[in-house]
């Protein structure tokens, strides 16, 4: 692995950790468009920025691109608060415009600007590790690894002094504006802190990657725990991994590498979208059938517990009564004779003592209203679930 | 070129022509579907499908090897298909909400796509060059059978729309309703979400998967302010996005260096800040007048409330007083003094005003009333 090889995934992985914290607290905070929005309309501060300093990696560019992002926010909260449009489309309507102005901005100039949107919008890490930063005659690195490490120890820092405030907000803006903390100042801040990354990023991996790597470890993450600390952590460990595989991904294809991290987080989401333990397709999936089956139980036990006479117990014609398909009903027989809630004579059946308790039970949660409550229940009741 | 000879030349010369037809369609059947996109706020849906149709265009070309633009634009509604359903399986199935579904998408199948276009142009095939033009879109490269397919599909948009309006309208503002009344919700739901993916990957070709979006919220946006009824939003809807194309295929042919996607999502933002401003209902503009009005209206009632609380305290109601002591008290302008004249609930004569008995009359009323809602 040659030093170039090596600076490349570091770049990609600092750029990764750096997106991942922001981008917890705007997927939490269901936010996650406004990555997008940014990404896109910091275009013409980019633009205005070079034109002045002429150079991509200075700090007034980075500055003026960010506020750039920070002012798309406040023209979509304006427009929102009209209440002439939805929040979504005030979105939808302010990206776009400022996207458009950058565009024509750079073709209006095209010859005297080595600047292409191309580049702007999908970045090419394989060039990154060429333009470096020297002081004093000396080489300390790459130029986007110490921007891009800038902006990581600030964001790191701004975490750490303001993590209480940022949890309190984001779960319960209420109490936090009742607490004391501005929630402007908190939304502006992470607003800040969101464009800022997302402008020292671009220049590396491009605008689209930088919401790739905001939004989809933490949605990974989001899928796998609730607790906002882990959740921070596992966005940052999918972020870092998917970076580092991603960027080999690329080496084996020779193809963007940008291109190929994106891919190999859509990989990791799509295996966790599938296998997460409790919020997965498949255990939700899962669950939703279990459910289906235990309220068809619940409904066939207070059949029969309404039922006292014979022929209407009998197993044929419950069958008909409530109307279900032979599978299905008898699923809901074995289930309930596993549990130990009915016994089966001579085709007729009747409720057990279990069963019998359960059902009044179930009945007198329904009756207040605490449906609720009938899932705790069955911990107690059920020795196999559904 | 300037204006003028654009308007002149756009009848005659086959480029323009196209060019202008094509945007003109594009916009008109963007802005009749976008209506029902911004009114169901799906209005992020038209930006995370338009780059999700990236990889469908990457892979047509991948499979076929040639650069057919219909092969590729079938692709690009395959791919972009996959990317809304797969969209609302993470919102119906998962804790994750809306807005970070349409985000993931929107990257990962964009991410995707840049892969194996970077991919594509390593392969020896002379063929690939311009696959990018599907990034930013070039109005340019139209060529009449493009118009001709824009044309036939916003045929199908408006029959299908004609026969399914009734369905279609009660699923946007009851969709619970529409369920009890025995319609199929899934597959009118289904039918429009299709006919969206459909326009806007038709509209990938001339401004591009970036722009997109705003083709499709900017006239429906623009034309939500001017109207209650969704027959007349979807008519006036097609009608700005017709109008941002024509205007902005004309501002674009007579500059150079001008692409136009940009300048035709710029001038159909102009008709939204121009109906956010002017329209007479919903209209900022009218609203700030509105709101004046009122104000003044209430300070009207104010100065006639403290005028009867001193002619209470006389025995002739009438008695005139000076109108300097009104100075203490903020609600009094010469004007709303004029209109109180003008109403004949007040008399001035000089310095000096004194009610009227019907300015009295409707001043203990105000107050009656204003005690009743007290109580």
């Amino acid at each position: 692995m040659s030093s170039a090889q090596l600076e490349i995934q570091l770049i990609a992985s600092i750029v990764a950790v750096a997106c991942a914290i922001p981008g917890t607290f705007l997927v939490l905070r269901k936010m996650a468009m406004i990555s997008d929005a940014i990404s896109h309309s910091i275009l013409p501060g980019i633009v205005v920025g070079f034109f002045i300093t002429q150079d991509l990696n200075s700090p007034l560019l980075i500055l003026l691109a960010a506020l750039t992002g920070v002012i798309t926010v406040a023209l979509v909260e304006r427009i929102q608060k009209t209440g002439l449009v939805k929040e979504d489309t005030a979105i939808g309507l302010v990206f776009p415009v400022l996207f458009s102005i950058g565009v024509i901005m750079i073709a209006k100039n095209a010859n005297d600007v080595h600047l292409d949107i191309d580049a702007v919008l999908l970045g090419e890490l394989a060039f990154a590790p060429f333009d470096r930063l020297t002081v004093g005659g000396t080489d300390i690195g790459p130029k986007s690894l110490w921007v891009i490490g800038t902006i990581l120890l600030i964001t790191i820092a701004l975490l750490i002094a303001f993590f209480k405030e940022l949890k309190v907000s984001t779960f319960d803006a209420g109490l936090s504006a009742s607490l004391g903390f501005s929630p402007i100042i908190i939304h502006y801040g992470l607003m800040t802190v969101a464009s800022v990354t997302t402008v020292g990023a671009f220049d590396a991996v491009g605008a689209i990657l930088v919401v790739a790597l905001m939004i989809a470890p933490a949605a990974c993450a989001y899928l796998l725990t609730t607790d906002l600390k882990k959740m921070l952590g596992l966005a940052i460990f999918f972020g870092v991994f998917s970076a580092i595989a991603g960027y080999w991904v690329a080496h084996w294809l020779d193809a963007s590498i940008a291109g190929s991290i994106t891919t190999t987080l859509g990989v990791v989401f799509f295996i966790i979208y599938l296998f997460a333990p409790s919020k997965g397709l498949i255990a939700v999936t899962y669950r939703e059938k279990q459910q289906r089956i235990e309220v068809s139980l619940l409904t066939f036990l207070l059949h029969l517990k309404n039922h006292s006479e014979e022929r209407e117990r009998h197993v044929n014609h419950l069958n008909e009564h409530i109307n279900w398909q032979k599978v299905r009903s008898k699923t809901v027989l074995d289930l309930a004779l596993k549990n130990n809630m009915i016994l089966i004579n001579n085709s007729i059946v009747s409720l057990t003592e279990k069963g019998d308790a359960f059902t009044s039970q179930a009945i007198n949660y329904i009756v207040t209203n605490e449906d609720a409550q009938i899932e705790d229940m069955k911990e107690d009741f059920f020795l196999f679930r559904g | 070129m300037n204006l003028q000879e654009y308007f002149s030349l756009v009848f005659s010369d086959y480029t323009l022509r196209t060019i202008t037809l094509g945007t003109a369609i594009l916009g008109a059947v963007t802005g009749m579907l976008g209506s029902f996109a911004v009114l169901r706020k799906q209005s992020l849906l038209g930006d995370a499908i338009s780059h999700a149709a990236l990889p469908g265009i990457a892979l047509a070309f991948l499979i076929t090897g040639a650069k057919d633009s219909n092969t590729l634009l079938l692709g690009a509604l395959v791919s972009g298909l996959i990317g809304t359903f797969w969209i609302r399986g993470i919102i119906s199935k998962t804790h994750l909400k809306s807005d970070t579904a349409l985000g993931l998408i929107l990257s990962l199948f964009f991410g995707f796509g840049m892969l194996l276009l970077t991919f594509i142009q390593k392969q020896p095939n002379a063929n690939q060059a311009g696959l990018d033009k599907y990034l930013f879109g070039q109005a340019a490269t139209l060529v009449e059978s493009d118009v001709w397919l824009m044309a036939i599909v916003t045929g199908i948009c408006v029959v299908v729309m004609l026969l399914f309006w009734k369905e279609f309208k009660l699923l946007l503002f009851d969709a619970d309703y529409t369920k009890t009344l025995g319609f199929n919700t899934k597959f009118i739901d289904i039918l429009i979400t299709t006919f969206i993916v459909l326009a806007i990957v038709l509209g990938l070709q001339t401004v591009g998967v970036v722009l997109m979006s705003a083709m499709l919220l900017a006239p429906a946006a623009a034309a939500r302010q001017w109207t209650n009824s969704l027959s007349k939003m979807v008519l006036l809807a097609a009608i700005f996005g017709a109008f941002s194309g024509v205007f902005g295929t004309a501002i674009s042919a007579s500059q150079n260096n001008l692409s136009t996607g940009p300048v035709i999502v710029i001038v159909a933002s102009v008709f939204v800040v121009f109906s956010f401003i002017f329209s007479p209902s919903r209209g900022l503009l009218f609203r700030q007048i509105r709101f004046i009005n009122n104000r003044r209206d209430l300070e009207l009632q104010k100065t006639l409330s403290f005028m009867y609380r001193i002619a209470e305290t006389h025995d002739d109601i009438s008695h005139p007083h000076a109108i300097k002591i009104l100075n203490n008290f903020q609600g009094f302008t010469k004007k709303t003094l004029q209109k109180l004249v003008n109403k004949n609930y007040v008399t001035i004569d000089g310095t000096m005003w004194s009610l009227t008995e019907e300015g009295f009359e409707t001043a203990a009323n105000l107050y009656n009333q204003n005690f009743k809602a007290d109580v």
